[in-house]
């Protein structure tokens, strides 16, 4: 056990032996046969000795006890106060009474009974000082600073030392007691400034907090009269209780609740405002709850008109809501809608309706009196943020003068904080929006993905490596091919104009098209004539566009028809890129240059007269190479384009690689090209190399 | 994107400066879409400081070509550059469209 615990473990019993010391010792001074027992008149240091430790004892003991502040309950402090040791001075003046009328009836010169009630009291006296001096003390130190906590110690100190005098039974020479008390007296003073808990309270508990002060003081002034009266009395044989600490703190005591009765007295007027300052920040959290909770609009606007009617007290109010087209009253409190109507005109006629207006004399302008209405004042609060109007906020009272700077201020904050709300929803909704759209995006680009042919053909003949990339989700690229009997294939190669979802649909509609079209005609007379032939094919395909193209759309396309069994192909571009070719007869790199006008462009029969077709005999090892524009058209960080030039030299340098490998190569070009550059375009890429006939195979 | 305009008696000249983008197109489109546009003879397209044109810029002009045709008025480029006039040339309006090297031809057209 430390020493402190040791100490605080004796503390109780210690006050209570040295009370008994203080009783025999001053009944040993009676003169009585209570003297005559304890042996005549003990020494009158044991007196002294004894009240100081008593004194000391009861006041350490007191100051080692649990902190009596629980929370920011003054009150409750105050009334354990005034109910426990306060009621000692009940007990007081009753053993006062109980002595004087034992005096009367049986009248002695004894004067043990005195010696022991004056005994008692003195024991509830310090009890009580104890108890109230450290509820001063939870009080002083509440919320201070460490400063204060310091000083408290040193006061407590001082006020220690003054019980060593006693003790040893000195008192400093004549001008330096009273300079010493005086000093002490300041400082207990100075102490009961620190009086910040009364801000903490509401107007009801400062009732409380008053009458329990008044109740503390009058406590205190039943004992300090009890040992004024008693110090004259000739029967007391107690030394003089000049005792510099108990006077000091009753001193101290006593004047801290004198100064906490009058903070809160003064207080007292200002607690209304208190309190609705308050009811402001609790409305304004509530207001910002809301945000949190996304409940609708409407209740939003409710909160905030319950909220600010409450707050500013008003006597009327309304709140209009506007949207692009109308205006509608949403809200309103004891007003009639012919009043409403009135004053939303007058305000309109001096355009006043959307700025903040506050007018707390509307009985001498006159606009208003013509109105005729029971009001005195009006604060127009505007709903709005940066961009747009929300509406307003009208608020009345009937007195003059009834909305100060205050109401104006609490009422932009709410009218701010519900804009904030309202946004906040409305982003949310627009976010909730742009998830389904991203949802739904998400589902095209899986069908248009499901459009695109997953398996290449595959023949002994030639070689196929593909490539797509989608700028956007759904792009606006698209390839594909069919196998035609008689050992060919086609191949369809295009771009929509536009990007996004209506480009999208044009390449689901293009497909289709590319599948009807590409159909075998019974009717045909010859073997070749049962499928168009790709000049053909842009020309149908031009004339079903016609109708659904919007008027500044337009398609690229390059249809291919290759016909391996005999070794050559057919092609029409339809204002799509050049086809790039690699010829290994003549170990030459060159592009088609070949006329043609765009799908789209020109919406009748004239059309066909723009596209031709193209007919090639292929030798094995030859590389053709075919791509949407924003292959040639991506950027590097210089704004330049990739281009037909740099497409050019890669099949230069790669034309005896594998269709694959040829496609890699390119890509991986273009990829440190364009490095660090957003995608603008899709991307498609598909390279065929034709290869000698495998043994076996017809030719 | 920025579009200078000029006009004489009977010719629009319209200077266009930058790319030619989707969203610079729509400047363009309202442009050409003016009905006074179509009071005029010739629509001078100046392409000197025209640096890229989009599929959107094209369809502008290709939306408009029927509307200008039927009017009467006609269309010219000039002084387009050659990536630019590459691009007209790929799509095939170069067999639409009159695209001339310089304004003097264009006015003498």
């Amino acid at each position: 056990m430390s020493f402190r615990h040791r100490l605080k473990a004796i503390l109780f019993p210690l006050s209570l032996f040295s009370w008994l010391l203080l009783l025999l010792s001053t009944l040993s001074n009676t003169q009585g046969k209570a003297a005559d027992w304890l042996g005549g008149p003990w020494p009158t240091w044991v007196t002294l000795a004894a009240q100081a430790l008593f004194a000391a004892s009861v006041f350490v003991y007191q100051r080692g006890r649990t902190e009596p502040l629980v929370g920011n309950d003054f009150v409750g402090l105050m009334r354990r106060l005034v109910l426990g040791p306060g009621m000692l001075a009940t007990v007081c003046v009753g053993l006062h009474l109980v002595e004087r009328a034992l005096q009367y009836q049986l009248p002695t010169n004894d004067r043990t009974l005195l010696a022991v009630i004056y005994t008692i009291n003195l024991g509830f006296f310090v009890v009580f000082l104890a108890n109230t001096n450290y509820s001063w003390r939870s009080l002083v130190l509440f919320r201070a600073r460490p400063r204060i906590q310091r000083e408290w110690v040193w006061f407590e100190v001082l006020l220690g030392s003054t019980l060593l005098f006693r003790l040893l039974d000195w008192v400093p020479p004549h001008p330096f007691d009273y300079l010493i008390l005086g000093f002490l007296a300041i400082f207990g003073v100075y102490l009961s400034g620190n009086q910040q808990w009364v801000a903490y309270l509401s107007r009801r508990q400062k009732w409380e907090a008053v009458l329990l002060q008044i109740a503390i003081l009058l406590s205190m002034a039943v004992f300090v009269s009890y040992f004024l009266r008693i110090e004259h009395d000739p029967k007391l044989v107690a030394p003089a209780p000049q005792q510099a600490f108990l006077l000091l703190t009753v001193f101290f005591a006593g004047f801290y609740a004198l100064m906490g009765l009058l903070v809160t007295l003064f207080n007292l007027p200002t607690a209304g405002i208190f309190e609705q300052k308050r009811e402001e920040i609790l409305s304004l959290q509530r207001l910002t709850q809301l945000i949190q909770r996304g409940q609708s609009e409407e209740e939003v606007y409710t909160m905030l008109f319950d909220s600010a009617v409450q707050t500013v007290d008003a006597d009327a109010a309304w709140i209009t809501l506007e949207d692009e087209s109308s205006t509608r009253q949403a809200q309103h409190y004891r007003v009639l809608p012919e009043q409403t109507a009135a004053v939303h005109q007058l305000l309109q006629e001096h355009n006043l309706q959307h700025i903040e207006y506050l007018n707390n004399d509307l009985k001498s302008s006159s606009g208003f009196r013509d109105l005729n209405l029971p009001y005195g004042s009006l604060i127009v609060m505007p709903l709005r943020s940066a961009k747009r109007r929300y509406g307003s906020l009208y608020m009345l009272k009937l007195a003059r003068q009834g909305f100060d700077r205050e109401n104006l201020s609490i009422l932009q904050t709410f009218a701010s904080q519900t804009v904030l709300s309202i946004e906040n929803l409305n982003l949310m909704n627009v976010s909730l929006e742009n998830q389904r759209v991203q949802e739904e995006l998400k589902i095209a680009s899986a069908v248009q993905d499901s459009l695109i042919p997953k398996n290449l053909p595959i023949d002994s003949w030639f070689d196929i490596s593909s490539y797509a990339a989608s700028a956007k989700e759904v792009g606006g690229d698209f390839y594909d091919f069919l196998h035609l009997p008689g050992r060919r294939l086609a191949i369809l190669i295009g771009d929509v104009s536009g990007k996004g979802v209506t480009a999208a649909f044009h390449v689901a509609q293009m497909k289709g098209i590319f599948h009807a079209l590409m159909q075998e005609n019974p009717l045909a007379k010859s073997e070749r004539d049962k499928f168009p032939v790709p000049s053909r094919f842009m020309a149908q395909a031009n004339h079903a566009l016609a109708r659904c193209l919007e008027k500044s759309a337009f398609i690229t396309a390059s249809l291919y028809i290759i016909d391996y069994e005999n070794g050559g192909f057919v092609f029409a571009r339809a204002g799509h890129c050049h086809t790039l070719y690699y010829h290994s007869i003549k170990e030459e790199v060159s592009y088609f240059q070949t006329a043609g006008l765009g799908l789209g462009i020109i919406r009748n029969e004239t059309y066909e007269k723009h596209i031709k077709n193209q007919f090639y005999d292929y030798n094995p090892g030859d590389v053709m190479v075919i791509y949407t524009d924003g292959i040639v058209e991506a950027r590097n960080a210089a704004q330049e384009e990739y281009g037909e030039e740099r497409l050019h030299q890669m099949l230069e340098k790669t034309y005896y690689l594998d269709a694959d490998e040829i496609k890699e190569q390119i890509l991986t070009d273009l990829a440190q090209f364009s490095f660090g550059q957003p995608m603008h375009d899709d991307q498609t890429l598909l390279v065929v190399k034709f290869k000698s006939a495998q043994p076996g195979s017809a030719n | 994107m920025k579009i200078t305009q000029h006009s004489s008696a009977n010719t629009l000249t319209l200077s266009l400066d930058g790319e030619l983008d989707a969203s610079s197109s729509v400047l363009l489109d309202s442009e050409l879409a003016k009905p006074e546009t179509l009071q005029f003879e010739k629509v001078l397209i100046n392409c000197r400081n025209l640096n890229y044109i989009s599929s959107a810029g094209l369809g502008v002009f290709i939306s408009h070509l029927q509307q200008f045709q039927d009017a009467g008025v006609k269309l010219v480029f000039f002084n387009m550059q050659d990536k630019v006039h590459n691009v007209f040339e790929i799509l095939g309006l170069d067999a639409l469209m009159t695209i001339v090297p310089s304004e003097t031809e264009a006015t003498a057209l």
